[in-house]
């Protein structure tokens, strides 16, 4: 049984990236922050006394579930396709700013500074390409590799097989590198 | 493992360490509300598990109350440990009753006793001829 520090620390240690996880499917940071407390909320009041190897898996399948209560909640077609518009329209914005930033300065302040615009810039895009993932490959994807959860744990969590989790993993990798190739960023 | 699946893996890594990056660089705003959720959740926790352990209550069901216990706590010793105050009170009632039967027996008795004991026979006192014979005065000593 997981005691209030393991549970603590436990959520300590994913609250940030499932916020961002959820913020990649909503796309509002509202709605992103309810969904993480609630699926806290959920998991310490109904799973608080499991032993802390189960936390993750429960965690993220809770995370999941939240998620898609909430599209069920906002009619889940209309959000997600207007929340697609909306994200190209900001993306090109985000685009041209950067291009105005890395203008004819010179000196090694400049060149910091710059260095850091690119590398804000890069992970924008890489976060903007995660969004456009289907959400499934998405999910997938961010738990294998980003919570580092096996394929096991993942298929459990996602409520699918192994096979379907390989292959959601290996066609969010395609889509991925061809989408950051595009955009001339070589990881 | 398959050179395309290696290259697969290393790409992915490099992709979760930049998104890694970004969510250590949160504002301030967000991360103390992941903070005090938190918080909440483990306040939520602490509540369950009081409840856990609820001792035996009081269970309403229809029109009757009943005793009931808790959903944790299900050794019997526990429940002998719950029981023992029960039972003392109990204990404390039937001895109370049979020190009072006792009292009122020897009150009765010692009554009963005066009166055999009396030179005037008990049978006396049913005779409206000696009610008479008192209220005239005639208890009077001589």
């Amino acid at each position: 049984m997981a005691t209030e520090k393991e549970l603590s620390d436990f959520l300590q240690s994913v609250e940030k990236r499932a916020f961002k996880r959820s913020l990649y499917h909503v796309r509002n940071e509202e709605s992103a922050l309810d969904i993480v407390q609630d699926s806290m909320m959920r998991l310490a009041e109904h799973y608080g006394d499991k032993p802390v190897n189960e936390l993750p898996m429960l965690f993220h399948r809770i995370l999941s579930n939240c998620t898609l209560d909430w599209f069920r909640r906002q009619k889940t077609h209309n959000a997600l396709f207007s929340h697609m518009s909306d994200f190209e329209g900001s993306g090109d914005e985000d685009f041209d700013l950067l291009e105005a930033w890395s203008g004819p300065e010179g000196g090694e302040s400049a060149q910091s500074a710059e260095d850091l615009v690119r590398r804000g810039q890069t992970l924008r895009d890489i976060e903007l390409e995660i969004q456009e993932l289907p959400p499934r490959q998405r999910e997938a994807f961010l738990m294998r590799y980003w919570e580092e959860m096996d394929v096991a744990e993942t298929a459990a969590a996602m409520g699918c097989s192994e096979g379907s989790v390989k292959t959601h993993c290996f066609r969010a990798i395609q889509s991925l590198s061809k989408a950051l190739r595009a955009k001339g960023i070589n990881l | 493992m398959h050179p395309n699946e290696l290259a697969a893996n290393r790409f992915a890594q490099r992709v979760t360490e930049q998104l890694s990056v970004g969510a250590s660089e949160l504002p301030y705003d967000i991360t103390e509300r992941l903070r005090a959720s938190r918080m909440q959740a483990l306040a939520r926790r602490k509540k369950t598990a009081i409840q856990v352990r609820t001792a035996p209550a009081l269970v309403t069901a229809g029109n009757s109350a009943v005793l009931g216990k808790g959903d944790g706590g299900t050794h019997w010793w526990q429940s002998l440990l719950t029981a023992l105050p029960i039972m003392a009170l109990l204990a404390g009632l039937v001895v109370i009753n049979l020190d009072l039967d006792e009292a009122g027996t020897l009150e009765v008795a010692q009554v009963d006793a005066a009166l055999l004991a009396d030179d005037l026979p008990p049978s006396a006192y049913a005779d409206p001829g000696f009610v008479q014979f008192l209220k005239l005065g005639g208890a009077q000593p001589h």
